[in-house]
């Protein structure tokens, strides 16, 4: 009777299943992530860390005996497996890519423009081929299969299934490619207290880790200010800690003068993200509106996230007087404004900011 | 000798085999051919959450993975082997497993394979079903396919969930209600009219019941199903088809697991001693023994149970009888204290299920070392406990938790309803479970489907019908009987 290497079994069967089991579930995947994203743990831990989600199956109904009156049936008597089918929930495992896939799957950069050519190898893709799989959805061809189908099996009709899901997919042809720079600017004045700074530098954490992932040509510049703005590190923006007052314009003249002398935009898309807690020093207010406005010449986008943090048994101040305020008040089409109040209004907030655009209408543009 | 190290090669356990099987045939085993392979991590619990080798794939398959997966990575538990009862047998053994381990694995399934070629309840070895789970799987990809896998794999829960109504055993017989018959009355002519009434009544029943539909009532009701559904599409029946025969392959192994595990604990523990095992081997054969056979606080171990169980045979036939009181005494007066207790065990393993098993050799002494009952170690378990605990297991192992339920009628009032009743014994159907069911069953027959059952309303037990009318809403549950 022999002992022997390996079985000629698939390998991955059980991976697969559990594939298929994760597209099942991804929605309460999506939504486990999202509450979760404020967890600071998930990015101390760097990019080998892996985030268990728990998931609630599906009750797996059959006929059993009233769980009510076996549970407690005499006292207790004797293990009786198999009666209670128990409460459903397991751990899927996910690590950083996955994770990263999954919460940045809805999320783009808005009114990305093709720019001039910079480089010859540069490719850009075409959507122009229909196939099985692929990112997105092709309806007519879609529709077509089914009908197809229906007219194979003699029929005038038959459900739809994902086997008639037909999606659009790529050819990569050199074209002029899209590029970018976004400007992070945090406020680190002494009026942030360190849950206002913790606010920003996750939300700056998943803004970073979004752009890396999703565009290969994007550059990053970070700009820290207090009443006065500078250009720092990608370290320094994280750790450092500083105190004073506020002038918010600081910041917005910085990043227009290295957008000035870098980057010209005939060739860039531009992004600005600023977080703050919104105590700007009164009288600088109208100047930032102003230096928004201009910006938004050269812009794709302007954020800005105002962090309102309650301190435990005070009453919120209302943000009248503050920055988002006197920017709400003039309202310039592509400044975005959102407000955080704690961890878990860190999604919506990347989702306000980094909405995406009708699919199809992107594709009609590209 | 063998010593504890972590690499070794498939020679060495080959050599291990072969020894090991020696063994087992001078203890009374009489193990057929096992293909051992040893597989990564992946492999095992690939066949693990699939159940049998090249099985279809379903997502559900995919939870369990999650799990087992999730609790390997996490050093909680992992599976050492996994058997697959076929001809030739087939063991997964996992790589990386210390040397000591592997032994004990290999020789734990050659105690396994005994019970799957001489236990009578596996009756004989099916040698095509390999080849027919492959085909299967095959044919269930082309459905995913062509139906879409969301259906698919919805359908398949379904069937999944009515396969264990199939009966263990063809012995439990249902009641038929008799024809309905003319009962005189005393007077009777005096009143002519009353009786000519009393006579069609009885005349109408009559035809009614030879109607009936089916003539017996059904058990099998997948069964029933697959035959008898209402505009059920080939591949439905394909699929139907396919989850009955993988009951087939399981119900066996679900009503001898105590026995089974029992005897692969039994076969490991008698193999290893005749091994010759260097002091560090020694230890961690011991600890590895002691963490599979050791009984679980609040569940039932099945190789706990299984152990203690044939130790008590063993014990018995020895002649040990201490705490046994004169009926079991009695029992066991054939072969008490006369018997090879080896051989005792081997025509244990040769002849019982779970049920005929706890039945005959649960004793209090069991009951208090597999702690059946959740006391402290030591102290004695008075026999009321006892028999509680004994007609609480048996009446578990008869049914595996599957409440009986039988169709009565699948052409209920005259409108293909399928008609089911609960056979309880005292308790009713869970209603959120039962409601769940029905609509799955509701949407496999095509008609509505009714159970009736029992559930307690303001203190008092009262029938109790489910109600299905579609699939997709949500099912009734009514205090009187739909009309």
């Amino acid at each position: 009777m022999p002992v022997a290497q390996g079985s000629g079994l698939p390998e991955d069967s059980g991976r697969r299943d559990a594939q298929h089991n994760r597209a099942r579930v991804r929605r309460q995947i999506q939504d486990a992530l999202r509450e979760r994203i404020g967890e600071e743990d998930i990015i101390a831990a760097g990019p080998d860390k892996r985030i268990r989600v728990p998931i609630r199956s599906d009750r797996r109904y059959r006929f059993i005996l009233d769980r009510g009156r076996t549970a407690g049936r005499d006292g207790g008597t004797g293990p009786q497996p198999g009666t209670d089918p128990g409460e459903e929930v397991y751990e899927v495992w996910l690590d950083m890519e996955e994770v990263e896939e999954t919460l940045f799957a809805s999320l783009d950069l808005p009114r990305l423009k093709p720019k001039r050519e910079v480089a010859a190898d540069a490719e850009d893709v075409v959507f122009d081929d229909i196939e099985k799989q692929g990112p997105l959805l092709d309806k007519k061809a879609t529709l077509r299969e089914n009908l197809l189908r229906a007219a194979r099996a003699g029929e005038d009709e038959v459900d739809w299934t994902r086997d008639d899901l037909r999606y659009l997919t790529w050819d990569e042809e050199p074209r002029p490619r899209t590029q970018a720079v976004a400007f992070l600017m945090m406020d680190v004045s002494g009026s942030m207290s360190g849950d206002h700074k913790r606010i920003a530098r996750l939300f700056f954490y998943w803004t970073v880790q979004f752009l890396r992932r999703r565009y290969t040509h994007v550059d990053v510049r970070f700009i820290a200010h207090t009443t006065e703005a500078r250009e720092v590190t990608e370290q320094e923006f994280f750790n450092r800690v500083e105190s004073g007052g506020t002038l918010v314009s600081s910041a917005y003249e910085c990043a227009r003068a290295i957008q000035r002398q870098e980057y010209p935009a005939s060739d860039w898309n531009v992004y600005v993200l600023h977080a703050s807690d919104g105590e700007n020093f009164y009288p600088d207010n109208e100047r930032v509106v102003d230096l928004v406005a201009a910006l938004m010449d050269v812009c794709s986008l302007v954020g800005y996230l105002q962090i309102a943090v309650r301190p435990p048994g005070r009453f919120a101040a209302g943000s009248g007087g503050k920055l988002a305020e006197h920017l709400e008040q003039r309202p310039v089409d592509g400044v975005v404004v959102a407000e955080v109040s704690g961890d878990r209004d860190i999604w919506p907030a990347l989702q306000r900011f980094f909405a995406k655009e009708d699919v199809e209408e992107a594709v009609i543009r590209a | 000798v063998i010593t504890a190290r972590s690499t070794y090669t498939a020679a060495d356990l080959q050599a291990i085999e072969d020894l090991c099987v020696g063994h087992a045939r001078e203890l009374g085993l009489g193990p057929p051919e096992i293909l051992f392979h040893l597989v990564p991590a992946e492999t095992v619990y690939s066949v693990a959450c699939r159940q049998v080798p090249g099985r279809y794939s379903h997502a559900d398959f995919g939870v369990a993975y999650e799990r087992m997966k999730a609790a390997y990575d996490r050093g909680e538990g992992r599976i050492y082997e996994v058997i697959f009862n076929a001809e030739p047998a087939h063991a997964y053994l996992l790589e990386g497993n210390s040397f000591v381990a592997q032994t004990l694995v290999i020789a734990h399934c050659l105690g396994h394979g005994d019970v799957f070629r001489h236990n009578p309840y596996f009756g004989p070895t099916d040698k095509d079903f390999p080849a027919r789970v492959r085909s299967a799987a095959a044919r269930i990809d082309r459905y995913y396919a062509r139906h879409g896998r969301r259906a698919v794999e919805d359908f398949i829960s379904a069937c999944q969930a009515f396969a264990l109504h199939a009966p263990l055993d063809r012995l439990g017989r249902s009641y038929t209600p008799p024809e309905p018959e003319f009962k005189p009355l005393p007077y009777d002519e005096l009143f002519p009219e009353e009786q000519a009434r009393r006579w069609a009544d009885v005349e109408r029943a009559r035809e009614e019941w030879r109607r009936r539909f089916p003539t017996q009532p059904e058990r099998d009701i997948l069964a029933f199903v697959a035959e008898h559904g209402h505009g059920l599409d080939d591949w439905q029946r394909d699929v139907i088809s396919i989850v009955r025969a993988e009951h087939a392959y399981f119900a066996p192994q679900a009503r001898t697991k105590v026995l089974n595990e029992g005897i692969a604990v039994w076969a490991h523990q008698h193999i290893l001693q005749e091994l010759e095992l260097d002091s560090d081997a020694f230890l961690e054969a011991q600890a590895l023994n002691a963490q599979v056979a050791c009984p679980h606080a609040g569940d039932l171990n099945p190789y706990n149970l299984g152990i203690e169980l044939l130790r008590e045979i063993e014990a018995i036939a020895r002649g040990e009888l201490d705490g046994l009181d004169e009926c079991e005494r009695e029992r066991f007066a054939a072969w008490a204290g006369t018997t090879d207790p080896r051989r005792k065990v081997i025509e244990v393993a040769h002849s019982y299920d779970d049920v005929s098993m706890l039945r005959e050799f649960l004793t209090p002494r069991v009951c208090e070392r597999a702690r059946l009952r959740d006391r402290p170690a030591g102290e004695r378990v008075t026999r009321e406990e006892f028999e509680r605990v004994r007609d609480a297991l048996v009446a578990h192992h008869l049914t595996l938790g599957v409440p009986v339920v039988e169709i009565v009628a699948g052409d209920g009032r005259g409108r293909g309803e399928l008609w089911l009743e609960h056979r309880h014994e005292g308790i009713g159907l869970d209603e959120e479970y039962a409601k769940g069911a029905l609509r799955m069953l509701c949407g496999l027959w095509g008609k509505p489907a009714i159970v009736r059952s029992i559930a307690e309303q303001g203190g008092t037990t009262r029938p109790v019908w489910y109600i299905a009318e579609t699939p997709d809403s949500p099912a009734q549950m009514k205090f009187s009987e739909p009309s």
